[in-house]
């Protein structure tokens, strides 16, 4: 018998979840033991890459059972090219998040428990081939994520965490309300309810054209608040700032990136046509949310509110990816969504990292600090350069193949988007200029600068790493990606 | 004559007559508390006995009441609420006299509940109504001395006997035009009686305004917050999750056996209502500081919820409605027996005093953090798997034909996620804020059969959440039932 790989991930989050909550009485042990059952999915998902045949396209590793028969619930997993990335991106930032969260002494054995949970999640919402299963998942993201925030959050934690629970909630529900009606719509061509991705999908292009684009509307605004895209976005920027480190890094990293998966996986395939009437808002929609992140980038002076609106900037870039319905853009917005996973890990790392050694995030009171702390400051300038999307590093590729998608797609409007890139290295560019460069400040208590500590250094090594392996070599992840687009297109080619 | 339908309301009753006889005997509060459980105990037996021999339907009577499905099933529900309710009374009212009476009134008032599920006859369906609603005053007012409670009984008291004026003067019409009080004889009636539509019309209104009342409807609702508040918490548990779902129940079978010819006539309004109810209480609920009333508002909307069920009226919609009501019973039942439970260790009943309580009993907070959890309707709790089946049904509604009926899922839907926010207030408390300085902060020490009730309730919750098809299969069945 084959192993239940996906299961197995799944399991062993929620067991470690449970193991590291009861260790409350031994801070060591609870992060020790979060460590382990961290490393264990990781190491799975590596082996998962490795079994998984890319060129045989489909969902693989499939999993399925019959868990509400009355109401043609199913738990199905299975994972293609889309996912596996994510998957693999999602162990890989929680196990990272873990090591660097180890001088978390407040309820130590709650943070680490909670950070599980959030996997078990996340990885679900990937692995999840039945609408009610994927809601599910969905949901169950929010609960941990809201404790990391009300919790170890900062100042104003409470408002952040609850504007971001509801916030979210809402979004989720219209998502529920559109999963509902393709539940009765497809029944009605299929003949049996059932909430199985595939049971739907096959009867979509079916749909009537009105339906699909109420439908759509419903679905894409549940995704679109997660991703976020402009003008619902106003959550992001309050959650990051009072979030924990770990929390934003899982935040940006993962969370974000399951509602642009939520569009590519569900939305577009269910509702092709629908879709095909809403490019033009999800153009524009895409296209607000570059120019308008970045130009607020250069607004910010909280370093980490910053990151946060570069975010929905590349989150931007994502959708107008997608938006462009050709191979190129959905593939080079797959991409997008990996690179900028790990991209802004580090960067959310590195201002937890400054936070705590400087006591201040913001940029105007920050100065020299390469001078006293230069391996994090090298860290830093990694993640920036790879983030205004140096080419040699993973972002530039996702970028490039992006506004060339963009191009094929819409011509000249490319000239819009485009502009971004100018903003987005100047705003890095100045950042790292008053932070890292310049006189040493006298606002920071200079002389007890400590440089990064181990289990700082090492998550930032490996992402650095991975920034750079990927930007050389991004066909490691598009030979991934690319077989499995031509359900999603085939299903878009009569647009 | 053949009793068998109605041996599941005899074992009941015969042990509420009972238990003031054992008292002259034994006077040990315990004691009479076992007895009570016996007596649930033996009545779930001879439910459970139906379910399996598999008859289907026993009518007693020639159709006055009839045990099927749908009885069956609410008959369990009842039982449940009433035997989760006995056991944490055993510790909650221990110090106070009168124990004898107060487990027969419960016992009572669970009868008239089971009465009302199995009643195929107006007058059936309004005595029980009846026995349940003079039992519940009388334990409103249990705690004599107590001022909130005795005002709270006395307004339950006129409250109550207005709708019950009002149900029966509509009950009166009723019969005035149809000649017969037999639900399924009005029901092939109704659609004939075109010349008396006026008259039916009226009836309607009047049996809305009893029934509305019943269940804490808006705009009849503003009895429910002072009656929860006042009432001895674990007397709350049981109007909350038992008697407002006899409410329902009775809303079912009158709307949907009864009225089902002239549907049309009635289903926006009673949409309507279901949109203000909701609203209306999820808005007030905000604003609560009083935990008690915070859920009771809470269980205002929640009867709005389950009103979509009346006003889509298809054999899916009440499967929802029904799952939805046991579902209910477990959270709001089990989240009152919470609030009960630490007023046995001097924890107040404002929601701030629940400030820090993880420290003080992981049991406790984690036990009302599934509970909200799930009336908020957080996967994969209970709350979640019925909000699922009722919200899905006027969209498949709207998907077969009749577009307005959107509105109720959608406005099912935002309110859930306003309500939300004062549910994750309250686990706010609990987890995240630390515990005021000078406040106690040893562990608490719980009576152990209370913290058994809040168990039975938890693990329901869960396990019905993780678990629904047999759940959702029994209240297809009950659906059926009521339909055939």
């Amino acid at each position: 018998m084959e192993i239940p790989i996906l299961s197995l991930m799944l399991l062993v989050s929620l067991v470690g979840a449970v193991v590291t909550f009861a260790l409350g009485k031994n801070p060591k042990m609870a992060k020790i033991s979060a460590l382990v059952f961290s490393a264990i999915p990781m190491l799975l998902s590596l082996f998962m890459l490795t079994q998984y045949v890319q060129t045989a396209g489909g969902y693989q590793f499939r999993e399925s059972f019959t868990w509400i028969d009355s109401l043609g619930i199913s738990y199905i997993l299975g994972v293609d090219g889309i996912s596996v990335p994510m998957v693999f991106l999602s162990t890989l930032l929680v196990f990272l998040a873990v090591i660097f969260s180890w001088d978390v002494d407040h309820r130590t054995n709650q943070f680490m428990a909670l950070l599980l949970v959030l996997e078990l999640g996340v990885l679900g919402v990937f692995m999840a081939l039945d609408y009610f299963l994927f809601y599910i998942f969905w949901e169950v993201v929010l609960i941990p994520m809201y404790f990391l925030i009300s919790v170890w959050g900062g100042p104003r934690r409470s408002y952040s965490a609850i504007k971001f629970f509801i916030y979210t909630h809402i979004a989720s529900l219209a998502m529920l309300l559109g999963i509902f009606a393709l539940y009765f719509e497809a029944a009605s061509f299929n003949g049996f309810y059932s909430f199985g991705m595939e049971d739907i999908n096959s009867v979509s292009p079916l749909f009537g054209l009105t339906f699909q684009i109420v439908v759509f509307g419903a679905l894409f605004f549940g995704f679109a608040v997660k991703m976020p895209t402009f003008p619902f976005h106003t959550w992001l920027p309050d959650a990051h700032v009072e979030a924990p480190t770990a929390g934003s890094v899982l935040l940006a990293g993962l969370l974000l990136k399951m509602g642009a998966y939520g569009i590519i996986r569900v939305a577009l395939p269910a509702l092709p046509d629908g879709a095909g009437e809403w490019q033009i808002v999800m153009v524009i929609l895409a296209i607000l949310s570059i120019v308008y992140g970045a130009i607020m980038c250069i607004a910010q002076k909280d370093l980490k509110k910053m990151v946060a609106y570069s975010s929905i900037s590349h989150m931007g870039l994502v959708l107008l990816g997608f938006a462009t319905f050709t191979e190129i853009g959905i593939a080079a917005g797959v991409f997008q969504m990996f690179a900028h996973g790990l991209i802004t890990a580090v960067l959310f790392m590195m201002c937890g990292v400054i936070q705590h050694k400087a006591g201040t995030r913001n940029i105007p009171r920050l100065g020299g600090l390469a001078a006293k702390m230069p391996i994090a400051a090298v860290f830093m300038m990694i993640g920036f350069m790879a983030s205004l999307g140096l080419p040699g590093m993973v972002g530039f590729v996702a970028e490039f193949s992006i506004m060339t998608a963009t191009f094929d797609a819409f011509g000249w409007l490319l000239l819009i988007p485009v502009t971004s890139i100018a903003f987005t290295a100047a705003y890095y560019i100045w950042a790292m200029q008053r932070t890292l460069f310049g006189p040493l400040t006298k606002e920071v208590d200079t002389e007890h600068l400590h440089d990064v500590y181990w289990f700082e250094a090492l998550p930032l090594a490996v992402l650095c790493g991975l920034i750079v392996l990927f930007g050389m070599f991004p066909a490691m992840v598009m030979d991934y990606i690319r077989p499995a687009l031509g359900t999603v297109l085939g299903l878009l080619g009569g647009i | 004559m053949d009793y068998t339908a109605l041996y599941p309301e005899i074992i009941v009753a015969l042990f509420a007559l009972a238990l003031p006889a054992v008292n002259l005997l034994i006077k040990d509060n315990r004691f009479l508390a076992a007895v009570s459980l016996a007596g649930v105990g033996l009545s779930m037996l001879a439910v459970l006995m139906f379910y399996l021999d598999g008859t289907g339907s026993i009518a007693f009577d020639n159709g006055l009441l009839v045990l099927d499905n749908f009885s069956a099933l609410f008959m369990m529900v009842f039982l449940s609420v009433a035997f989760v309710v006995i056991l944490a009374s055993v510790k909650y009212i221990e110090k106070e006299k009168h124990g004898a009476e107060y487990y027969s009134l419960v016992l009572l008032a669970t009868v008239g509940m089971m009465l009302v599920a199995s009643a195929t006859d107006l007058f059936v369906l309004y005595i029980g109504i009846e026995i349940t609603s003079l039992s519940s005053y009388a334990l409103v007012a249990f705690r004599k001395k107590d001022i909130k409670g005795t005002e709270a009984a006395t307004k339950y008291f006129i409250f109550g006997g207005i709708s019950s004026a009002f149900t029966l003067f509509g009950i009166s019409l009723i019969y005035g035009v149809t000649g017969t009080t037999s639900f399924a004889e009005i029901g092939a009636l109704v659609g004939t009686l075109t010349e008396y539509k006026e008259m039916l019309w009226l009836a309607l209104v009047m049996v809305i305004v009893g029934f509305g009342f019943k269940v804490a409807m808006v705009p009849f609702h503003s009895w429910a917050p002072d009656v929860y508040e006042g009432a001895p918490t674990t007397i709350t548990a049981l109007l909350a999750a038992g008697s407002k779902k006899m409410g329902f129940v009775a809303m079912f079978k009158f709307f949907l056996i009864a009225m089902l010819a002239i549907k049309a006539d009635w289903e926006i309004v009673v949409a309507v209502l279901a949109i203000v109810t909701m609203t209306v209480g999820n808005l007030a609920a905000l604003q609560q500081t009083s935990i008690k009333r915070m859920l009771a508002y809470s269980s205002i909307a929640q009867a709005g919820y389950i009103l979509i069920a009346v006003a889509v009226g298809t054999e899916y919609a009440v499967t929802g409605g029904i799952f939805h009501i046991l579902t209910h019973a477990f959270m709001k039942g089990g989240a009152f027996i919470v609030v009960a439970t630490l007023a046995t260790v001097a924890i107040g009943e404002k929601i701030a005093d629940y400030k820090g309580l993880a420290k003080r009993s992981n049991f406790m907070a984690f036990s009302m953090t599934v509970l909200l959890f799930s009336l908020a309707g957080i996967p994969p709790l209970a709350g979640f798997a019925s909000k699922v089946v009722l919200f899905s049904s006027p969209i498949m509604g709207t998907v077969d034909g009749a577009d307005w009926m959107i509105w109720l899922a959608v406005a099912g839907i935002i309110n859930s996620a306003i309500s939300l926010y004062y549910y994750a207030r309250v686990v706010k408390y609990m987890y995240v804020d630390e515990l005021e300085e000078g406040a106690p902060s040893e562990k608490l020490k719980l009576p152990k059969s209370m913290m058994a009730a809040v168990a039975i309730c938890v693990v329901a919750i869960i396990g019905i959440g993780v678990f629904p098809e047999p759940f959702i299969q029994l209240c297809k069945d009950a659906a059926q039932a009521l339909f055939a």
